[in-house]
């Protein structure tokens, strides 16, 4: 009698007994088949897997070219198929062609039998090339409903239009304005224009150290204390998924793994999906390769336009299986003890609390110029800034990763948007629209700081654009939003997303007059404007630039990064690149909207310490 | 219970505000000013009514903020405007302290020695009716050390951040005090050391360890520079903002402290070096060991507070950076006598520390006996140190307040105001507000005088018979005669270089003469 797959790996000595146990008591539990949890929780690498069915006289065929036949793939849903990782494709002389990664898998073969009333053929397959296949061929409903279910339930909150017609009307019309006065009256109208821009300026960055400051009130504040993650029993913690969307990352697949092993939670209550692009070979066959069990389960997107990363996870929402959710880029280093952090706040907050938010700060820090100069931003958003926003009950912008939802809740919001660049900031702002709450939590994951300045310009350009978008689609019915997000809400969105991008904006124009004025003392500009708004431009423009390298400067303390504090004075210089992005994102988000200029990662030269435990 | 304590808290400060307006009124209708206030008023016309290029005396006038803070009083009376900041200010002054009593304390005893200390102390009352800035020198210096005790014993950036907000405001109140960082210097040193994770408790040995290790060495290095860039960044930078301006818009860094046109103290610490050099009787209380001994007769609530804080190093280093500021400016400032506001940021001191720490005192009793004790002889010494003042103006005040009778000491400025107010329609006068300001602030109308920030003023002063009617010209006996061209040395060198004019004196007091001019 033959051997099962089970036994054989046991023989083969790739798991022990103990461990075929554990995986069947599992399988029986979820309902997931016994190979798609020993590859996908840790148990045995795809190789070692592969070299026993060698070994036994089994070979993988390709499977992606096989022909297929709709007929036959209708009568099974792609979570069976991801599940049991096995698909039927086609009828051939009386049997049922099927790819499966398991022989053994009798529930999948009594699927065909009873669904086609016929015997299955097997082909052995690479698991991997299964879900590749299976996703490709089966995932259309679910990529459908990830790219427009949003727009269908709430199409006001969906930024597939970048510019409604009202607002297109209200900017030209204001375009208009400016330019009938300054034909008409040219002093006039750019003193008016100077006035507005600089007082603005000066306001925005004053909230900004507002904001800061009340941050800062509550540095100390522990969310979730020590004492209070000592009670926490992991018998009674619930499923988590763990989102990791990938693009072209097939050099942090080991680093991530190894990442993901030092997170502080029981393992079988892990749901990790490595959520890869159809067309990205390189990170699927980086997780062939791998030579050491992988820790997810990875899911492949269909090919879908537009190709963005919000609407990668709505995908993997489909398939995610967690009470709660996050999302990790690939190099991200979470404090180990982040999940269960968050799992005990969750269990403090009211119900109203659909989100919590990690602090993102970055290992590098030390690297080069724009490392420190990130560090420190990163460090005042998410240690001051955003426990500013949350003390004031204003929307809070999420961060890129790291923000922990509750799943259910999630679905209900519509998820993200994907047509949104800046999907988190979007989402943060549409659940305070309908009466959510955030938190921000006392734990943080570790990044990588962008070291080169190209590619640091272009995922600005996106974040920048993003908010761009963000401001147009909740804009679209100002009076709505404010009634909705109250008066507090309303100026804090203006001020935080809204007036971020203008000030990037206007920042070089206001410095090049500034230069012009006091280095090269023009009488033009002197002639122009009167002596109390040169004044006043002077004033708001230097107490601006004073104000924000202050704040930048607050950064290092909570942090203890002491060295960091004299770069905070060229702040100035890091929002010179603030503006080149905002300029490129503003002519994106003309030309391309949706387009998702990807940052790359992996180019920092500093080893990421594998393990962070506080 | 806390919103009924607010209120009444509310309730009392109107009712202090009322006190000081009444007082403050009264005095000026007794006609008590001083150089501070009428200073403020004659800039205040000039930005509002003036013509011309009014950029520098508006961005440029020091101390700013209290300058500014009279703007809004102007609608009222422009002449009353600084009365009614300070008046209103000393009570917001009031309401700052006491919150923070009401916030931490709950027994009343604080507030009624507080209450009583802003009711009778002649000080605090100085502060609220003269008009000068001294309020806001006394809310940002209490703000500012607030924080710092708060930081000491919260350790957060907030509360470093808001201390080094205060410091700005309060250096835009008097630039003097400045020099408080100097001092911060070692006080910093001593809580980086502190707050290192060491199992050493004496602060000498915990720095000896701190150097001798090269890691301890370099956080503490790294910590107290960021400490000290934390709390002084901006004062310094917001400081050195402020001198780049004056470069550019008035061709001088110092220009708003050393030019007259830009600060009343040059002319009164000019007068103030007259007193001190031509007094023939020495002042002993001035001689320098002897400003903290004054210091401590003045406010001797400040040694219940450095008893109070015995045991911890870098806060009493906190109540006694205030000591070295005060000798520092004496010896730095030697030919001045030290203004009375300097005195007084003991007092507020050594309240908030009273309140901050007199719930650790194990026998209450004796401690309140001590602080009455404190306070009776504070409002004694108050009172007396404005009266044997060395600053006429302090000790006009004071002779006021007490004897009600008129204050003529502007007088004559008051006479030379309304004649020039009394010319004709179409009449321009030329005037050099760095000396004449005290009566370009009485004047009604300033449109007809011709000042150094209008362009006119320097082609005037060549040719006065094109441009003027009339020249307000200061006379020998005038105490500030050097520090202005049209004094009397100015009408021969005019008559020499132009024969075809010729002066008569139409007006004529102790300090000033108004010259008309006539064709020869």
């Amino acid at each position: 009698m033959r051997k099962s797959i089970p036994e054989i790996l046991v023989e083969d000595g790739f798991i022990t007994k103990g461990d075929r146990d554990e995986i069947e008591q599992q399988s029986a539990k979820t309902g997931i088949s016994f190979i798609k949890i020993a590859l996908s929780f840790g148990y045995i690498s795809r190789k070692n897997y592969e070299r026993s069915l060698i070994n036994v006289g089994y070979n993988y065929a390709p499977i992606r070219e096989e022909e297929f036949d709709p007929e036959v793939l209708s009568k099974i849903d792609i979570h069976f198929a991801h599940d049991r990782v096995a698909m039927p494709l086609r009828i051939q002389d009386g049997k049922v062609i099927t790819i499966m990664a398991n022989p053994d898998d009798e529930l999948f073969v009594d699927f065909i039998r009873f669904t086609y009333d016929l015997e299955p053929e097997i082909i052995i397959a690479s698991d991997l090339d299964i879900i590749w296949l299976s996703h490709k061929l089966l995932g259309e409903k679910e990529i459908k409903s990830a790219v427009f279910e949003l727009l269908k339930r709430d199409p006001d909150s969906s930024a597939i239009v970048t510019f409604t017609t009202p607002q297109l009307v209200f900017i030209f019309v204001l375009l208009a304005i400016v330019t009938i006065g300054l034909v008409v009256s040219f002093k006039n109208t750019s003193i008016t224009i100077n006035v507005l821009i600089s007082s603005f300026f000066l306001v925005a960055i004053i909230f900004k150290l507002f904001l800061a400051l009340v941050g800062s009130r509550f540095e100390l504040h522990q969310a979730v204390t020590r004492e209070e993650l000592k009670l926490v029993d992991d018998n009674e913690l619930p499923i988590y998924t763990i989102l990791l969307p990938v693009y072209k990352e097939d050099k942090l697949i080991k680093k991530l793994i190894w990442n993901l092993q030092a997170i502080d939670y029981p393992k079988h209550q892990l749901d990790i999906k490595l959520l890869i692009e159809e067309d990205d070979d390189k990170t699927l066959n980086a997780v062939r390769n791998l030579d050491f069990p992988a820790v997810f389960d990875v899911i492949v997107v269909p090919f879908h336009m537009p190709k963005t990363k919000p609407k990668a996870c709505n995908y993997g929402l489909h398939f995610s299986r967690g009470k709660y959710l996050t999302i990790y880029d690939a190099e991200d280093i979470p404090d180990t003890d982040q999940l269960k952090k968050v799992v005990t706040l969750f269990g403090k907050l009211p119900e109203e609390y659909v989100c919590v938010q990690s602090a993102l700060n970055y290992f590098n820090r030390n690297e080069n110029f724009l490392t420190r100069m990130f560090t420190l931003e990163y460090s005042y958003w998410f240690d001051y800034m955003l426990p500013g926003l949350d003390t004031l009950d204003i929307p809070i912008p999420l961060g890129g990763t790291s923000n922990h939802f509750k799943l259910a809740e999630l679905v209900d919001l519509g998820a993200w948007d994907p047509f949104n660049v800046t999907e988190d900031a979007d989402l943060g702002v549409r659940a305070y629209a309908k009466n959510h709450k955030i938190a921000i939590i006392n734990s943080t994951t570790y990044e990588e700081a962008n070291n080169e300045p190209f590619n640091w310009i272009r995922q600005r350009s996106r974040w920048i654009k993003g908010y761009m978008q963000s401001y147009l689609v909740h804009m679209r019915n100002p009076v709505a939003l404010w009634k909705r997000i109250g008066w507090k809400g309303f100026l804090g969105f203006s001020f935080f997303i809204g007036a971020t991008p203008v000030t990037f904006l206007v920042y070089p124009l206001l410095l090049a007059i500034f230069i012009c004025y006091v280095v090269f003392d023009l009488s033009t500009i002197r002639s122009l404007f009167p002596d109390w708004v040169l004044f006043m431009s002077i004033f708001n423009l230097m107490v601006g630039n004073i104000l924000m390298i202050y704040v930048n400067m607050m950064a290092v303390f909570k942090r203890r990064y002491y060295e960091l504090i004299l770069f905070a004075i060229a702040n100035p210089i890091y929002w010179l690149m603030h503006s080149i992005s905002a300029y490129k994102g503003l002519y994106q988000l003309i030309v391309k909207p949706f387009y998702w200029e990807k940052t790359n990662h992996g180019l920092s030269k500093v080893n990421n310490p594998t393990n962070i435990v506080k | 219970m806390r919103i009924s304590k607010s209120l009444y808290l509310l309730f009392i400060t109107i009712i202090l505000a009322v006190y000081y307006l009444v007082c403050g009124i009264y005095l000026n209708g007794l006609g008590n000013y001083n150089q501070e206030s009428l200073f403020y008023i004659e800039k205040t016309k000039i930005v509002f009514e003036g013509v011309g290029n009014r950029l520098k005396v508006m961005g440029l006038t020091s101390p700013i903020i209290p300058f500014y803070a009279t703007f809004a009083f102007n609608l009222i009376s422009v002449t009353l405007a600084p009365v009614l900041a300070s008046a209103l200010g000393t009570a917001v002054l009031f309401y700052i302290i006491a919150s923070t009593v009401v916030k931490r304390l709950v027994d009343d005893f604080y507030m009624w020695i507080l209450l009583a200390l802003f009711l009778f102390h002649p000080g605090i009352i100085y502060t609220a009716c003269s008009g000068k800035g001294i309020y806001l020198i006394l809310i940002f210096f209490f703000l500012f050390f607030l924080n710092l005790f708060k930081f000491y014993r919260s350790n957060t950036t907030f509360h470093i951040s808001i201390a080094s907000l205060c410091l700005v405001i309060l250096i835009f109140c008097d630039y003097r005090f400045v020099w408080l960082t100097l001092f911060f210097l070692p006080l910093v040193l001593a809580i980086t050391i502190h707050s290192l994770n060491l199992g050493e408790q004496e602060s000498v040995f915990r720095l000896f360890m701190s150097f001798n290790s090269p890691s301890l060495r370099r956080k503490l290095v790294n910590k107290t520079f960021s400490l000290y860039i934390i709390l002084f960044a901006l004062p310094l930078v917001a400081v050195l903002c402020y001198k780049l301006l004056n470069l550019t818009h008035a061709s001088d860094l110092n220009y708003f402290n050393e030019s007259p046109y830009a600060t009343w103290n040059v002319l009164v610490d000019k007068l103030s070096f007259d007193a001190l050099s031509t007094n023939t009787n020495y002042k002993i209380p001035e001689v320098s060991l002897l400003i903290s001994a004054r210091v401590l007769l003045f406010c001797p609530m400040i040694i219940i507070a450095v008893f109070l804080y015995r045991e911890s190093t870098y806060q009493m280093l906190t109540i006694l950076t205030p000591f070295a500021l005060i000798e520092f400016l004496h010896i730095k400032y030697d030919k001045v006598f030290v203004p009375y506001q300097y005195y007084l940021m003991f007092v507020i001191l050594a309240y908030l520390c009273v309140i901050l720490k007199s719930h650790t005192v194990r026998k209450p009793g004796s401690l309140k006996i001590a602080l009455v004790i404190c306070v009776v002889i504070q409002i004694y010494f108050g009172g007396y140190y404005l009266y044997s003042s060395s600053i006429t103006e302090e000790q006009n005040f004071v002779n006021v307040l007490f004897r009600r009778t008129e204050d003529e000491t502007e007088e004559d400025n008051i006479n030379v105001a309304q004649y020039l107010s009394s010319l004709p329609g179409d009449s321009k006068v030329l005037v050099d507000d760095a000396t004449s300001y005290p009566i370009v602030a009485f004047v009604h109308d300033i449109k007809p005088l011709i000042m150094p920030y209008e362009d006119a003023f320097l082609s005037a002063l060549e040719s006065p018979d094109k441009y003027v009617d009339y020249i307000l010209v200061a006379t020998s006996r005038n105490a500030v005669t050097g520090y202005t061209q049209l004094n009397n040395k100015y009408l021969p060198l005019m008559k020499k270089t132009n024969s075809q004019i010729d002066f008569r004196k139409v007006f004529e007091t102790r300090d000033w003469v108004v010259y008309r001019i006539v064709p020869r």
